[in-house]
């Protein structure tokens, strides 16, 4: 079901679209058209049951109630119901190619156009979300394929790196820190196919993002040859919480959260913005091609993106939101995710993360690294 | 009663004697296929079916991705090609030394539950696997509690001297040994239980008699108490050695760069970084195969070892 296109095909003749057409319209003019559609698409539309989610652990039921607590309240019979949250966007996808039917799911930003290009996603309604113009208008636009907007921002972060300031004396703010002989068995990197960008960004490849294979060579052997330096590759935050925070790792690639969450535990912890630029994501809610429930997915993710859900993000996961007018109550996490600069995300503050046009090839290179 | 009919009697009664037989036989046909049907069914759906879906998987045959796709063995070419091989022997290495370990920290300990003539011998083996009414990942991450750099080994060796502050031994945590160490804690009871049970339903007169042969404690435990356990103690090292050769629970939690398993290798292929469901399913199936062949390897060792000892 097309929602930009036609939005209402499959659970509605032409007269009810019509009569839906006039009933927003009218009541528009009388109460607002915002609150007036949400009504009439409500009655008329008939979507039963509850919106099936698939999200990343701490966004369901599990801690993020916060984020669509808006949506709940509305919608108290069609409350979201979360599949096992998603561990990474390949399992997302593998689990949607097995059967799997979210309604919504929450790929992030360089994963939009590979979506948009499966077949298994529709765009958004952005109409649909009253509180749509208030989302960062470069991150909206990374949300678009084709034209269309397919993903619709919410949380949003840098890749960069953490460290103890008590323990690391790095010689300059780059990323080669992760590589730091001197810290040897100290460090944790991230387990994804990501790593082989830093690698990139760190040795200067022309677009790390999609490396010759001179470049994809000599940054695999770099890591290769620096793997002895790194002890864990962390894969789920709280086992890089876990490590950092009893002192087996002093430098990670990390997220804003593990600092926030790092400096909860008065651990003495920088955010290094590395010379190289830090790589920013958004993360980016997409809206299942055959969903029974386009217009309660929509009411979902409005709920997301209002201001009160940015700022309830920001104070308790650290993370920006795309909502440019939440902030945040800690200066210092609006100092450090330049929350008062809208283009933060993109240059010359930071490379915002894209699609990988090699992406399996990056992805054995990775799996070759780990196993060397 | 005339002939015929005493003949016709004679041949009832024959019949009737005989009736039983056949009708044992025929109950007899139904109790097999109906006792196996259930485990035969089961063993079908649950593993004959899905070990086909992943072969084709393997093979390209069905693929992840839409649209045409067709025989091809590429999976299977990069699983020869492309350093997976590697990693399975020192899967296996690992496997194997933790097994071989495991077995024999375990013998002593099933030896003197089930020969010692202890009353308490149940309770004991109940307190050897008291550990299994927790769950497995808590135990598994009890480990990084004792192991880790601020854990309870390093602050005890720091406590007594016996290391500098602020230089833990490292290699406790997040390494190979990590992994090996609690694989070999978290199946330890896996392995006492199969030679408990061997040892326990041993003959004690053979025992006796090889005293009355006058064989030392030493020569009956060789010649006799060894051979006649060997069963178990295979079925207890295949116990560890399968499961933990396909491992990647233990690895995922405290084997950091150095501790990383075929078993990882198979999940990331499927989970992580980009699907590649066909190389991964010519791994997995590369590692059935292999178990298969070493557990047919290994009973015909102890059928040919039971045979001699017959």
């Amino acid at each position: 079901m097309d929602v930009e296109g036609e939005p209402f095909d499959r659970r509605l003749s032409r007269a009810d679209m019509l009569r839906l057409a006039a009933l927003a319209a009218g009541a528009g003019v009388v109460a607002g058209p915002a609150a007036a559609a949400d009504a009439a698409i409500a009655r008329l539309t008939k979507e039963s049951g509850r919106l099936q989610v698939m999200d990343w652990a701490g966004y369901g039921n599990d801690g993020g109630q916060a984020m669509f607590a808006a949506y709940v309240q509305k919608y108290p019979h069609n409350k979201p119901q979360f599949a096992s949250p998603m561990t990474n966007e390949t399992n997302a996808y593998g689990r949607i190619r097995a059967g799997a039917q979210p309604d919504v799911f929450r790929p992030y930003v360089g994963w939009v156009k590979f979506f948009a290009q499966s077949g298994l996603v529709q765009p958004w309604n952005p109409k649909l979300i009253s509180n749509f113009d208030h989302l960062n208008p470069f991150m909206v636009k990374a949300g678009q394929y084709g034209g269309k907007q397919y993903g619709i921002p919410d949380d949003w972060g840098f890749d960069a790196i953490l460290y103890r300031s008590d323990k690391v004396h790095p010689k300059a703010n780059s990323w080669g820190l992760l590589f730091d002989e001197r810290y040897k068995g100290k460090i944790a990197w991230f387990d994804d196919l990501e790593m082989i960008t830093i690698a990139g960004l760190y040795l200067k490849a022309k677009n790390p993002w999609n490396q010759t294979q001179t470049e994809l060579n000599r940054s695999v052997n770099f890591l290769k040859s620096k793997k002895h330096v790194a002890r864990m590759n962390w894969s789920s935050e709280t086992d890089l919480w876990q490590a950092f925070g009893s002192g087996e790792i002093w430098i990670a690639y990390a997220w804003p959260n593990d600092w926030v969450q790092m400096k909860k535990k008065k651990l003495p912890v920088v955010y290094m913005h590395p010379k190289e630029k830090p790589i920013a994501w958004v993360g980016m809610f997409m809206l299942l091609k055959n969903s029974p429930r386009p217009h309660l997915a929509h009411a979902y993710v409005d709920a997301w993106s209002s201001k009160r859900s940015g700022k309830w993000l920001e104070d308790n996961y650290g993370y920006g939101h795309a909502n440019i007018e939440a902030k945040p109550s800690s200066s210092q996490l609006l100092k450090a995710l330049q929350l008062a600069n809208p283009k933060a995300v993109t240059l010359p503050n930071a490379y915002l993360d894209r699609d990988i046009r090699q992406r399996s090839t990056y992805a054995n290179l990775w799996e070759e690294v780990k196993r060397a | 009663m005339g002939r015929g009919e005493a003949g016709l009697t004679a041949e009832a009664s024959a019949t009737h004697a005989a009736a039983p037989a056949p009708r044992r036989r025929r109950r007899l046909k139904l109790a097999t296929p109906a006792l196996l049907g259930l485990p035969l069914g089961w063993l079908v759906v649950f593993l004959v079916v899905p070990a086909v879906i992943v072969a084709l998987y393997s093979v390209n045959e069905l693929s992840l991705f839409p649209g045409p796709h067709s025989f091809a063995l590429g999976g299977w070419y990069r699983l020869f090609h492309a350093g997976y091989l590697q990693l399975f022997w020192k899967s296996t290495e690992m496997s194997l030394i933790v097994s071989a370990l495991v077995v024999g920290a375990a013998y002593p300990l099933a030896y003197f539950l089930a020969l010692s003539g202890t009353r308490r011998k149940y309770v004991l083996l109940l307190l050897l696997i008291a550990p299994f009414l927790t769950s497995y990942l808590l135990r598994v991450l009890a480990w990084k509690v004792i192991l880790g750099d601020t854990g309870v080994i390093n602050t005890f060796l720091v406590w007594t001297g016996l290391q500098a502050k602020g230089h833990a031994l490292s290699f406790l945590l997040y390494s190979r040994f990590a992994v090996m160490l609690v694989l070999g804690y978290v199946w330890l009871p896996f392995v006492a239980l199969p030679i408990f049970v061997t040892l326990e339903s041993l003959d004690q007169r053979l025992l006796e008699a090889a005293s009355d042969l006058y064989a030392s404690r030493m020569q009956a435990f060789l010649r006799v108490t060894l051979p006649l356990s060997l069963p178990g103690v295979v079925a207890a090292f295949l116990f560890v050695f399968i499961p933990t050769v396909g491992e990647f629970v233990t690895p995922s939690l405290v084997g950091g760069t150095g501790g990383y398993m075929y078993g990882n290798q198979i999940v990331d292929l499927f989970e992580t970084g980009f699907p590649d469901w066909e190389t991964g399913a010519a791994l997995a199936l590369f590692l059935i195969g292999v178990i298969a062949v070493l557990t047919v390897v290994f009973v015909r060792f102890l059928r040919v070892g039971e045979a001699r000892t017959a």
